[in-house]
């Protein structure tokens, strides 16, 4: 894939809008040699976003102690028996305007960017995993998987500017995408099958149809026929990889699968089944190797979810609840419940000399910080898994003055095996990472 | 505030405020019985400037509509495909600058081969196509039949010799390999549903005749323009003849063909987008309700309400051709047996929908009045003043409500022995001059409508106290439900909003500043129409903004 680089950087050198122009410093970071992603123990790293809508409770996230001798906070206390396998990062500040309350700061924390200057709510740049995908994405059979627990909801994972990876938020449609009819188990030999050159072919004359109109089209839908094109190029891949024999690896093996459908209780969505059947999903999907960049979105920004036994819908009670919102916070327990299950889960699969969860980044955040108040300061920022050794865990770092969370992101990246110089651009531009949880 | 589980993306229109004034002059209160449709003005309406603009992705219902009128109604087509995204509260506007993601391009392949296989597994279907016999599993002329008969019809114009070519060759080379021909037309089928010729509607314009320097839609585009706006799905044959005898290229022949097409029984899946993306009635099918407060309350209820809004619509539209903004005035609706319980009414019918009017002597009336605006802008537990007032000037007034401010305290007191209902509760709006500047636009609004509680179900009291849903919208003042509504029906800025957002819908673009003319001409159009949306609707269609291809974005 020679072409590559420059196909993705004049993909996002354009930016779609009335007053365009076009970006040079877009995706610099591709511009520099990848590394492999695979750790040491010759098993992949793995990075993933967990992401939950409406922030937390400040007072009661902060743990109060720092270093690796610390108690856990309140909100984060369920998340004990992992402690020593992650991070608590305090007083990151997510730089940039706070314009569009629940939208900035994922904004600015995930792709490191302005938003789009025709569009304060719209990402203007790819986010955190798909940055991380382009670098470690291209052998696994999905570039990436996005999934979602709240019923219907997309998840932000972006591309680029209004170009998103909608999240699947039904277990079943998941699991039939990964472990469906074409799923080939690692290590064992694929079935002739006559109609994957025929497929082949046919995606071969949509690309020509493709290409046909970016001959003529302007410089927008050239971006968005490429970007479509990229979801081509991926099912060529995968078409491909239906005639090879994986590798085999001694962790994966297929899931049980979900319930078809997980109605409501009640008019309630039970987040915590639907949370599980996805995480199950999820962990299987990386120990088969499907994909190395994930990211569950619990729930959307400024979701209005009705959780088990709240008495209004999440985000309204984040603004109406008065005093210390009780309410708010057993909310947030639930949620970093489903985080604690996914831990587990994780570390329950045995890698190498490790677990899967050993082998992974995950990045845990919100889209605020208080949600009462949608501040952007002291962002709630949880790194999970060491990523078979290059992060440190078992701490709670607490930057000495409000610190850009961009750095965040460049660890991750490079914890990842990427040499990027930098992650971010503008005010949130950092050129070095974040060297408390770097080994 | 948004509380919907979607992406919002109305933050462009932020900027893009558009506080126009209004060229109408109040209107006098008007009767609910529609009288004798004033007599049409006819003539292109508005100047031939445009916003810039791209190729649109076709949206699920325009997907799943194509295919049906292309190949028949029996076929079911997957629902599992890209989503649409709504950019400044349409999806018609999301379509021209959204993409398609990895997983996207993976379900419209399986889509378009589920679809394919249908068609040739069909008897009837495939008899519709397929006119020749197949003499051999490659038997190009027969290949070729289906292609002529098909091709132009997904591509919406003319396919070109060597893309004809190209399609019977794929058809060939897979019944070969497959050794079926029908296999091998299904994959045929599959990739042209696969290709962004079907997928995008794609345009490159040509020179405008009547305006130098200027490129306007050739006659196939501007055909698909009109088929995706008035019938949310593609050109029928005649409109794609229309296009091919240049009879679209005049004005004459393009209202011809409007007025054709808004006769047809099409238009009204046309309608039903417009309304349900300009009111969000999407959201329906996720809003979460506590079943245990709101007893009422299934998991049908959302598109059930959904349904009895789009039939009050297309009643008012193409039944009775009235004045559209009775809509907020209508005792006229339709109901299911839950919903004539909900509105505390007789079942007209054991099953189904049935058309009803309301008790005259009821509080409940027109849009303010329906399950779905009640239920969908509201919280999960309770109603929401603030939620309802934002969607009435947001939607039906087209002013945008900026979001809070950032580290502001937004807690509400609970309810307490001396602030039981909502309007006590959220006082601290109108006094905190923080809040007061937005709250004091919405919250007035809403709490007029405080006699529907989260799920639209009639109530005179909260936690024992009397509701009072008195107030005053922009100086007019209003003692409750029905009043509020007639003072949104007389709103000078009512029929210009609906003006605006049937032109944003038709157009995929949020209007910028050089269409405000355009705007006011169209609207004059439609109060001298007599505020009938159809009129407004042919004067879109054959405005020569509609016509004229913005420079590509």
């Amino acid at each position: 894939m020679k072409t590559k680089i420059h196909r993705r950087t004049l993909l996002r050198g354009l930016i779609s809008g009335a007053a365009v122009t076009i970006g040079l410093p877009f995706l610099e970071i591709f511009g520099h040699e990848k590394r492999a992603s695979a750790a040491p123990d010759g098993l992949p790293k793995r990075f993933g976003i967990f992401f939950w809508g409406n922030g937390v409770l400040p007072d009661q996230w902060v743990p109060a102690q720092t270093g690796t001798s610390y108690a856990l906070s309140p909100t984060l206390k369920i998340l004990e028996p992992h402690q020593a396998k992650i991070s608590v990062v305090s007083n990151m500040k997510v730089p940039g305007v706070n314009a569009v309350p629940h939208w900035s700061g994922p904004i600015g924390l995930l792709s490191g960017a302005p938003p789009l200057a025709s569009d304060p709510g719209e990402f203007s740049r790819p986010t955190l995993d798909q940055v991380i995908a382009e670098g470690v994405g291209a052998d696994s059979r999905f570039r990436s998987i996005e999934a979602a627990v709240q019923p219907g909801a997309m998840g932000i994972s972006r591309n680029g500017p209004n170009s998103q990876n909608p999240a699947e938020s039904s277990p079943a449609a998941l699991f039939a995408r990964v472990f469906g009819p074409e799923f080939v188990k690692p290590g064992s030999t694929p079935i002739a099958n006559p109609t994957l050159d025929v497929r082949k072919s046919i995606l071969d004359a949509v690309t020509s149809d493709a290409r046909a109109l970016q001959g003529v089209l302007g410089a927008t839908d050239k971006q968005r026929l490429e970007q479509h094109l990229d979801g081509v190029r991926a099912l060529e891949r995968r078409i491909q990889k239906l005639k090879e024999t994986p590798p085999n690896l001694a962790a994966c093996n297929v899931p049980t699968p979900p319930k078809p459908d997980y109605p409501a209780n009640a008019g309630r969505p039970p987040m915590s089944e639907i949370s599980r059947a996805m995480v199950d999903i999820l962990a299987m999907t990386l120990a088969c190797d499907q994909t190395r960049v994930f990211s569950l979105w619990f729930t959307h920004p400024v979701n209005n979810t009705l959780f088990a036994g709240a008495p209004a819908g999440h985000h309204q009670l984040t603004h109406d609840e008065p005093g210390a919102q009780p309410e708010v916070g057993k909310i947030l327990g639930q949620i970093m419940t489903e985080l604690a299950y996914l831990l587990s889960a994780f570390d329950a699969v045995k890698e190498g000399d490790g677990t899967l969860l050993d082998h992974c980044a995950i990045l845990c955040t919100s889209d605020v910080n208080y949600g009462r108040q949608h501040t952007l300061d002291d962002f709630p920022i949880v790194l999970a898994g060491s990523c078979n050794g290059a992060l440190k865990t078992g701490q709670h770092y607490r930057a000495p003055s409000p610190d850009n969370t961009s750095k965040i992101g460049l660890s991750l990246a490079r914890a990842m095996g990427m040499t990027m110089e930098s992650f971010g651009v503008g005010d949130a531009k950092a050129t070095t990472g974040l060297s408390a949880i770097e080994v | 505030m948004k509380s919907s589980g979607q992406a919002p993306r109305g933050a462009r229109a932020l900027i893009a405020t558009t506080l126009f004034v209004a060229s109408v002059a109040s209107t006098a209160c008007k009767s609910h019985e529609s009288s004798a449709p004033a007599p049409v003005p006819t003539g292109p309406v508005g100047s031939a400037l445009a916003s810039p603009t791209g190729a649109q992705r076709l949206t699920r219902s325009q997907y799943a509509a194509s295919i049906r009128d292309i190949f028949g109604p029996e076929v079911v087509v997957p629902s599992a495909i890209e989503p649409d995204v709504a950019t400044d509260g349409f999806e018609s506007v999301g379509a021209t600058n959204s993409t398609v993601s990895a997983r996207g391009v993976e379900q419209y392949e399986m889509a378009g081969l589920a679809i394919g296989n249908q068609i040739v597994n069909d008897e009837k279907l495939r008899g519709r196509i397929l006119k020749c016999r197949p003499a051999a599993f490659d038997d190009a002329a027969c290949a070729r039949d289906v292609v002529s008969l098909v091709g132009a019809k997904v591509f919406r114009r003319p396919l070109t010799d060597a893309e004809t070519k190209a399609l019977t060759d794929i058809i060939t080379l897979t019944g070969r390999s497959l050794a079926s021909f029908e296999k091998g037309l299904a994959y045929g089928i599959s990739r042209m549903l696969q290709s962004p010729m079907f997928l995008y509607r794609p345009s490159v314009g040509e020179p405008d005749p009547e305006h130098a320097g200027q490129k306007r839609y050739t006659g196939f585009e501007l055909a698909t323009r009109l088929s995706y706006f008035l019938w949310d799905s593609t050109p029928d044959d005649a409109l794609l003849d229309a296009a091919r005898t240049g009879k679209l290229g005049g004005y004459e022949g393009l209202d011809a063909e409007v007025t054709r097409m808004l006769a047809s029984p099409r238009a009204r899946d046309g309608l039903r987008a417009f309304v349900r993306q300009w009111l969000r009635l999407g959201e329906l099918d996720l809003i979460q309700k506590d079943s245990k407060l709101f007893t009422t309350y299934t998991a049908e209820l959302g598109p059930m309400a959904r349904e009895e809004t789009l039939r009050v619509f297309e009643d008012l539209v193409f039944e009775r051709d009235a004045d559209v903004r009775e809509v907020m005035l209508t005792r006229r609706t339709f109901v299911t047996p839950k919903l004539a319980s909900m509105y505390q009414v007789m079942a007209p019918s054991a099953t189904g929908f049935a058309p009803i009017e309301l008790p005259a002597d009821g509080k409940r009336r027109g849009l303010l009045g329906q399950v779905s605006f009640l239920a969908l802008y509201a919280h999960p537990t309770s109603s929401s003043a603030t939620l309802r007032g934002k969607f009435v000037r947001e939607k039906l007034l087209c002013v945008t409500i900026p979001p809070p401010p950032v580290n502001l305290n937004t807690a509400l007191p609970e309810p307490t022995d001396t602030a039981k209902t909502l309007r006590e509760r959220v006082k601290i709006h109108f006094t905190n001059p923080d809040c007061a500047g937005c709250h004091s636009m919405t919250d007035p609004i809403g709490l007029g409508l405080e006699n529907f509680d989260g799920i639209g179900r009639e109530r005179t009291k909260e936690n024992g106290v009397v509701i009072d849903p008195t107030g005053k919208l922009d100086g007019v003042d209003f003692d409750g439900p029905l009043t509020l509504a007639q003072a949104i029906h007389d709103h000078p800025r009512f029929a210009p909003c609906i003006t605006r957002r049937a032109y944003q819908f038709a157009t995929g673009t949020t209007p910028q500043p050089l269409e405000e003319p355009t705007l006011t001409a169209l609207n004059e159009r439609f109060v001298a129409a007599g505020y009938r949306l159809k009129p407004l609707l042919r004067a879109i269609a054959t405005s020569p903004a509609f016509r004229t291809k913005g420079a590509p974005h």
